[in-house]
């Protein structure tokens, strides 16, 4: 990274008179930080508390006696409500684990053949693709139930991996078509000249140089399906296949006060897809950077 | 259609020109394998489906969804849902959601990325936390929020007692002045994070020479944001805003979990509306109209989606 060397730069360039803006934008960052954090840190500080303290007015700002009883409780296989909070947490690591490395195998091909290759009809197949992420889930909805029903998937999980294939792939193909665009053609020739397939070409060549491309996209999949909330509320009926989202809208529809409970699973709940996401976010912003904006 | 001629004509696009269309799609019969499985997928979730649900428009269907017998009724759906007072009710909702939510979402997101482009220490930390709303459920925030406007012990109601602005802690999403905004306030916080990233990446493409060269000609901070960094941004811009738009003219999970659309449907939007319609009262042939009538105006955004992103395809080949 050239990121010191940036910053240099930038310094010098923006000399003294520039300071009016710069406070300004620092002001303006502490008030988004306030509106980020504070619903986040309002949760974690109500998912400690008992029920009883957080239902109190005024509020205990702080809790008074901070307890992981709703922790306990949510990860316990032993009591009822635990089995089902970790078989909702499983359900929810296959179904987004799935989607996500039949989206890669899937969206590699496509987004390479996109990008290099100028069969007829190539623009309409790729707008066509593109153009799934214009349509909300509701419209695909009832046909798509009757098409499991029709297919005998429904109240299972491949009804879920296979819808969000769909919605994940769009957004995929497009990033990575960006990647491959930005990978020099010749370097795969050179290979082809050496004797390579066109496929060991892909998989020496362009495959290790676009591997942030593809993480990117296995990330936004993955997100994209743990977080997934219609088509698991639609499809799946019975309790021990339930995803999170849904697991956890019934639990609180049938204990409604337990609010230290729900902020508890609503965070367990988040940890994974942001720690993933932080861990790999520079893969992300740089693939949005080579593949869908600078093109 | 019109596209994929238009565009086929590309110079890229070498070898023996026009020599029949059949010709050329069996010399590159291998290259459809390559998009056959994402098509195929495509097809099936995506084709089939529209294809059912205006089949399905015209017809009136018994609650069972027993589909064998479905009633033709014409128009009637349509014209049913054109007179219903509901209608315009929720096309005033959803158009004040999805101006609202896009337009504040781009501006606060833009100009946290142009605040946070300048280095400072902290500055990745800041960042990271501020995307994570972005990355959480749209479900738990939702419940998240829900429970900071309680109307009993919601945070917001206590701050405003505690400083003396309210009596008693303001009913913030069951009322039907408030509800509305409360809720776009939500789906900010969870969009404004996208916006964020899309333009961080955008302002990394833009040429630091160019910034320099405005400079020592004497350009002012705001006349090189003006004339260099923002049309550098035009595209990205416009491919943020659609996308925003879009995704929240689509939105359902913020409405459907924290209100229902209520109360007297005055944060029902489209989605929420026709997800009642046909999986609350079963009424499949409506339902399946709305969904019509929505695709129409999504086909509208979408040929405006498609020029901008065919935009930005064509610059990318002659750069």
């Amino acid at each position: 990274m050239s990121a010191t060397a940036e910053s240099a730069a930038r310094r010098t360039r923006r000399g003294k008179p520039l300071d009016w803006w710069r406070w300004g934008g620092r002001i303006f960052l502490g008030f988004m930080l306030l509106y980020t954090a504070v619903p986040m840190i309002w949760m974690l500080l109500t998912s400690i508390k008992s029920g009883f303290a957080a239902m109190q007015l005024p509020p205990q700002w702080w809790p008074a006696e901070p307890t992981l009883a709703s922790y306990q409780k949510l990860l316990d296989p032993q009591n009822s409500v635990g089995r089902d909070f970790l078989h909702f947490f499983w359900n929810s690591l296959v179904v987004s684990t799935l989607t996500t490395i039949l989206g890669v195998i899937v969206a590699v091909p496509a987004a390479y053949a996109f990008s290099r290759f100028t069969f007829p009809g190539r623009n309409f197949l790729f707008f066509a693709v593109l153009l799934r992420n214009m349509f909300p889930a509701v419209i695909f909805l009832v046909p798509l139930f009757i098409l499991m029903r029709w297919l005998g998937l429904v109240n299972t999980q491949g009804s879920l991996v296979l819808t969000y294939l769909t919605f994940g792939l769009p957004l995929a193909i497009w990033l990575l078509k960006g990647f491959f665009d930005n990978i020099p053609i010749q370097l795969e020739q050179a290979a082809r000249i050496d004797g390579a397939t066109r496929f060991q070409a892909f998989v020496r060549i362009v495959m290790p140089l676009s591997v942030p491309g593809i993480i990117a996209t296995a990330i936004y999949s993955f997100i994209g399906a743990w977080n997934e909330y219609i088509y698991a509320y639609t499809f799946l009926n019975r309790n021990e296949q339930l995803t999170l989202p849904v697991g956890i809208q019934r639990f609180f529809s049938e204990n409604t006060t337990d609010f230290p409970g729900l902020m508890a699973a609503s965070f367990i709940m988040s940890v994974p897809v942001v720690v993933l996401f932080l861990v790999l976010q520079r893969y992300f912003v740089r693939a949005l950077t080579e593949g869908a904006v600078k093109h | 259609m019109t596209i994929a001629t238009g565009e086929a004509e590309t110079p890229r696009r070498s070898g023996p020109a026009r020599s029949g269309t059949a010709r050329r799609v069996w010399e590159h019969r291998a290259d459809y394998a390559y998009v056959t499985p994402a098509i195929l997928v495509m097809l099936i979730v995506i084709a089939y489906p529209i294809y059912y649900t205006i089949d399905l428009s015209f017809y009136t269907t018994p609650p069972s969804l027993q589909l064998k017998d479905k009633i033709f009724v014409g128009f009637d759906n349509y014209k049913a849902i054109l007179t219903s007072d509901v209608f315009w009710r929720v096309t005033v909702n959803t158009l004040i959601w999805t101006l609202a939510s896009t337009i504040l979402s781009f501006t606060l997101g833009f100009a946290t990325a142009l605040a946070l482009h300048a280095d400072f220490i902290g500055r990745g930390a800041l960042r990271a936390i501020l995307i994570i709303p972005w990355v959480i459920s749209a479900v738990a925030a939702s419940y998240i929020w829900k429970w900071i406007y309680h109307s009993d012990f919601g945070v917001i109601g206590a701050v405003l007692v505690e400083l003396g602005i309210a009596d008693r802690p303001p009913n913030f999403i069951d009322s039907v002045g408030t509800v509305l905004p409360s809720l776009i306030v939500v789906n900010i916080w969870r969009e404004f994070p996208f916006a964020m990233i899309m333009m961080t990446a955008g302002l990394q493409t833009v040429p630091d020479q160019l910034l320099r060269a405005a400079q020592v000609d004497g350009a002012s901070a705001w006349q090189r944001f003006w004339h260099v960094t923002f049309p550098h941004l035009r595209n990205v811009s416009t491919v943020t805003v659609l996308l925003l738009a879009v995704a929240n003219f689509n939105s359902f999970i913020i409405p459907w979990i924290m209100t229902g659309g209520g109360p007297s449907n005055a944060s029902h939007i489209w989605i929420t509306h026709i997800y009642e319609l046909a999986f609350g009262r079963q009424r499949w042939g409506v339902a399946s109209a709305y969904s019509v009538l929505l695709f129409i105006i999504l086909m509208t955004l979408g040929y405006f989606y498609v020029r901008a992103l065919a935009g930005g395809e064509k610059k990318g080949r002659g750069a």
